[in-house]
C-alpha cells in the first residue's frame, strides 16, 4: 500500500491557512481534491465559500462537498487532498438541527484517518478555537472542548504540523521539506 | 516596518519600549505622524470594510502593533466577525512586507520573520 502523509495546519481566523494550504497543494501532484465541509448557510459562510472558490480558481482542484461521514467518502483516485476544515466538520457531526449534541470525537478522528489512508498527501485545516473566553453556552463550550481533543489526536496522526501566524508557517512538528 | 503581534496583554507595548520607543512616539488606535501605531485592531474594528485602505500608511511606519484576535469562536455578530477577519487579513499583508515580525507570548518575544535592527541603529537616528 502506498504511503500516506498528512500535514495539519492550524491557526486563528484569517491567518492565511487556506492560502498556504493551496500553495502547498500546488507543489504536490494531481489529482487534487478539495473537500469542503462548510455548509453553505449562516454566519457569513456564503461569503467565505465564495472567497475560497475564488482563491482556488485555476489551481486544478476538484471540489467535493462533504459535510459529514468522511469514512464513507470514496475518492475517484488517490492524490493530493485538502480538507477544509475540522471546525465545520466537527460542528456538522456534533449538532443536530435542534441544537442537541453528541460527542463527535470518534467520528471525526476516524474520518480523517480514513481519508488519510485514501490520499497520497492529506492536508487538513483546523482552527484554534480555545484561546478565547468561556462565556458561552454549554453547547459551544462542549464544541470548543471537542475541537481541542480532536486537534490533539490529529497531531498524533500528522507527519507535519504548522501553526500559521500572519501568513507565516511556524512548524511545531516534523519537517515540511521532507514532504513538499 | 516591524510588525508586533500577540494576544491581549501579551507584552507587545513593553517590547516596543525595549526597542527604544517612548510613550510620545506611540499613537494609540490612530494613524498620524508618530512612528508607532498601537492597537491596530481597534482601528480595523471601527471600519472593517475600510481595512485595506490603511495598508499604505501602515507600511510607512516603523512599528505596527496589533492584537491577534482570530483564535476563538467565530462571533455571531456580523461586525465582530468582519472586524476579526479584516484584522487577520491585514496582518497577513503587513507581514508579507514587514522587515521583521515579532510575536509575543507571555511577554516573550519570538522573531518569526526577518531580523530586528540592533538597538544601536535606532539610537543613532
Amino acid at each position: 500500500m502506498p504511503n500516506s502523509r498528512m500535514i495539519l495546519l492550524t491557526g486563528g481566523s484569517a491567518c492565511g491557512k487556506s492560502s498556504y494550504a493551496e500553495e502547498l497543494c500546488l507543489k504536490l501532484p494531481f489529482p487534487r481534491y478539495y473537500i469542503a465541509a462548510m455548509r453553505p448557510f449562516g454566519d457569513g459562510s456564503e461569503e467565505k465559500i465564495a472567497r475560497h472558490r475564488q482563491l482556488r480558481r485555476g489551481k486544478g482542484f476538484e471540489t467535493i462537498e462533504r459535510y459529514t461521514d468522511l469514512q464513507g467518502l470514496v475518492l475517484p483516485r488517490r492524490g493530493t487532498v485538502l480538507l477544509e476544515c475540522i471546525c465545520n466538520l466537527t460542528a456538522n457531526e456534533m449538532f443536530d438541527e435542534n441544537g442537541a449534541w453528541t460527542d463527535p470525537y470518534e467520528t471525526v478522528v476516524a474520518g480523517v484517518d480514513a481519508l488519510r489512508r485514501k490520499s497520497d498527501t492529506l492536508i487538513v485545516i483546523t482552527n484554534e478555537v480555545g484561546a478565547d473566553s468561556r462565556t458561552y453556552d454549554p453547547g459551544t463550550i462542549a464544541y470548543m472542548e471537542a475541537i481541542g481533543r480532536i486537534n490533539q489526536s490529529l497531531v498524533q496522526q500528522a507527519d507535519v504540523v504548522c501553526e500559521l501566524v500572519c501568513g507565516i508557517p511556524l512548524t511545531v512538528k516534523g519537517s515540511l521539506e521532507e514532504i513538499v | 516596518m516591524i510588525l508586533i503581534i500577540g494576544g491581549e496583554s501579551a507584552g507587545k507595548r513593553n517590547f516596543a519600549e525595549t526597542l527604544g520607543y517612548t510613550e510620545k512616539e506611540i499613537a494609540d488606535a490612530v494613524i498620524d505622524e508618530r512612528p508607532v501605531v498601537y492597537h491596530l485592531e481597534r482601528l480595523v474594528f471601527a471600519q472593517p470594510e475600510q481595512a485595506d485602505s490603511l495598508l499604505d500608511r501602515l507600511l510607512e511606519k516603523e512599528l505596527v502593533i496589533c492584537c491577534e484576535v482570530g483564535s476563538g469562536i467565530i462571533p455571531v455578530d456580523r461586525n465582530e466577525r468582519l472586524g476579526r477577519e479584516a484584522t487577520g487579513r491585514l496582518c497577513v499583508r503587513l507581514a508579507q512586507q514587514a522587515q521583521a515580525v515579532v510575536r509575543l507570548v507571555c511577554g516573550i518575544p519570538t522573531v518569526i520573520k526577518g531580523e530586528l535592527p540592533g538597538k544601536a541603529t535606532r539610537d543613532k537616528e
